[in-house]
């Protein structure tokens, strides 16, 4: 179960399926977007909060 | 607010160690699907962005229902504060669909109930976002944000059901409560960490997201100038 | 009886509010022809979704200006704080636009899908769809023009379109119905029911939103 299905760190990049299709680039893009995503509203609400206490003070 | 304040970073630190352990064990320990190969992995992604998507909105209906009725000022502002981050989740889950129906489906975009509806989601939590920020009045804004969303609410059903109801290309759901799991249990424990770690994430930019909204409204009380 | 009396009058009036929603309907219901290769098929292919369009348009056109006026004029507020339940006042309000704009909505829309699609079962049967959908377009139009009240209908649209959406997916299922000849009735009563939560909810959204503008 817990045993790594990827030979090396390319063919993790790749994902190539059992039909042969390369669906790496899929799985990579969506966990950018994501990755993306939180870290910059993270960013974001922390840059927020910290201007509009410089503001009040 | 302290308290909160105190108990952050541990939600952060703990729901990330656990989103991206449950992300590994997804991404490259589990075997290939057999059917969509190896683009199934996005489902660690995308489930929960969908699942929270609509939590969230959930989660605003009952909040503007306490300000109705009790008109209890912080469940309102829970609600300005979740609307982004709900439009943010709503738009992560239907942006993962799309890439992940281009090799699946060999479409990235289908008419069919769920993606639309999902869509209509994403539209009304901008909508919200615009109508509240539309009024100089905050108690007025603040009213007509929460009828909105109650009266909002019934498309969540509509959206939840629609895999059901209508003959769609989306799958129905692999996980149910009442039911018996139509997904491997050797993939079912990472997606339910991911979903797990993920909610966890999004709580911690709600907490976040409310502090800068009882902050900004607030601006005026001592105690938020002794804060800050 | 006196205030829906008194608004069909105030409707009747204006006649830029009921005239022009039904000519722009009629306007868009010839344009549809024109744009097409005249052979009858692919005319019936497309035209149920220009007709549910051009009601949902035409619905938004009506329920531009519904309360913006009486808000301005005051009436409003005296219907809010006279006898008068006003939700009441503006159930009956949106009944009058129903039966003043919907209903002639409704009947040139059969007569067009018996011109084009040719076959009067059809437009028979779409007229109490029509009539059905019309007035719970105007419903919740009407609701999301209250609470953008001052701020131009733009906003409101924006807010309950959304909400309508998934009924247009219904309007749709309707066509199908009638076309295979399978449950037609049952869709009908589906409708009926949404008609019929909403016709008594939205008012009282409605008078609710409009006593916090007057506050």
């Amino acid at each position: 179960m817990f045993d790594i299905k990827f030979n090396s760190l390319s063919e993790a990049l790749l994902m190539q399926s059992q039909n042969g299709q390369n669906h790496g680039i899929y799985v990579w893009s969506v966990v950018l977007i994501v990755t993306l995503c939180i870290s910059i509203s993270f960013v974001f609400y922390k840059y927020k909060i910290k201007e509009i206490s410089k503001k009040i003070k | 607010m302290f308290q909160v304040n105190r108990a952050y970073p541990y939600i952060f630190y703990l729901s990330l160690a656990i989103y991206l352990f449950s992300l590994f064990w997804g991404l490259f320990l589990t075997p290939e699907d057999f059917v969509q190969g190896n683009s199934y992995r996005i489902i660690y992604l995308h489930v929960p962005a969908s699942f929270i998507s609509q939590s969230l909105y959930l989660a605003m209906a009952i909040a503007s229902a306490v300000y109705l009725i009790w008109k209890v000022k912080l469940s309102v502002y829970l609600v300005r504060s979740i609307a982004p981050i709900g439009a943010m989740t709503t738009f992560i889950a239907l942006i993962s669909g799309s890439i992940w129906g281009i090799p699946t489906w060999g479409t990235w975009w289908v008419w069919d109930a769920r993606i639309v509806s999902t869509l209509i989601l994403f539209i009304m939590y901008l909508g919200l976002i615009s109508l509240h920020d539309s009024f100089n009045n905050y108690e007025k804004a603040d009213k007509f944000l929460s009828i909105l969303v109650l009266v909002g609410s019934v498309n969540i059903p509509i959206i939840k059901m629609s895999v059901e109801w209508w003959s769609t290309l989306h799958q129905p759901a692999s996980i149910t409560l009442s039911e018996k799991p139509a997904i491997d249990l050797v993939m079912l424990y990472p997606l339910f960490g991911s979903i797990i770690g993920f909610t966890g994430l999004i709580a911690c930019l709600v907490i976040l997201s409310s502090k800068l909204q009882i902050i900004k409204r607030e601006k005026n009380k001592s105690w938020v100038k002794d804060y800050v | 009886m006196n205030i829906i009396r008194f608004e069909f009058l105030k409707l009747l009036k204006k006649s830029r509010g009921w005239l022009g929603p039904i000519l722009v309907f009629t306007l868009i219901m010839i344009a549809y022809p024109l744009t097409v290769e005249l052979t009858d098929i692919e005319l019936g292919q497309s035209f149920f979704s220009i007709l549910w369009i051009a009601a949902l348009l035409v619905m938004m056109l009506a329920t531009e200006d519904i309360f913006l006026e009486d808000f301005n004029d005051g009436s409003l507020e005296q219907y809010a704080i006279s006898q008068n339940n006003l939700s009441f006042v503006i159930g009956s309000k949106i009944f009058i636009y129903w039966l003043v704009i919907g209903l002639p909505i409704s009947a040139l829309g059969s007569i067009f899908c018996f011109g084009i699609i040719n076959q009067h079962n059809f437009s028979f049967q779409i007229f109490p769809v029509l009539l059905i959908s019309t007035y719970i377009f105007l419903n919740v139009f009407s609701f999301g023009n209250a609470l953008s009240l001052t701020k131009g209908s733009i906003l409101g649209i924006l807010v309950t379109l959304p909400m309508l959406l998934p009924l247009l997916i219904i309007l749709g299922k309707v066509v199908i119905a009638i076309n295979f000849d399978l449950n037609y009735s049952g869709f009908l009563f589906l409708l009926l029911g949404i008609l019929s939560i909403i016709i008594v909810i939205i008012p009282m959204i409605t008078s609710y939103i409009i006593r916090a503008h007057l506050e």
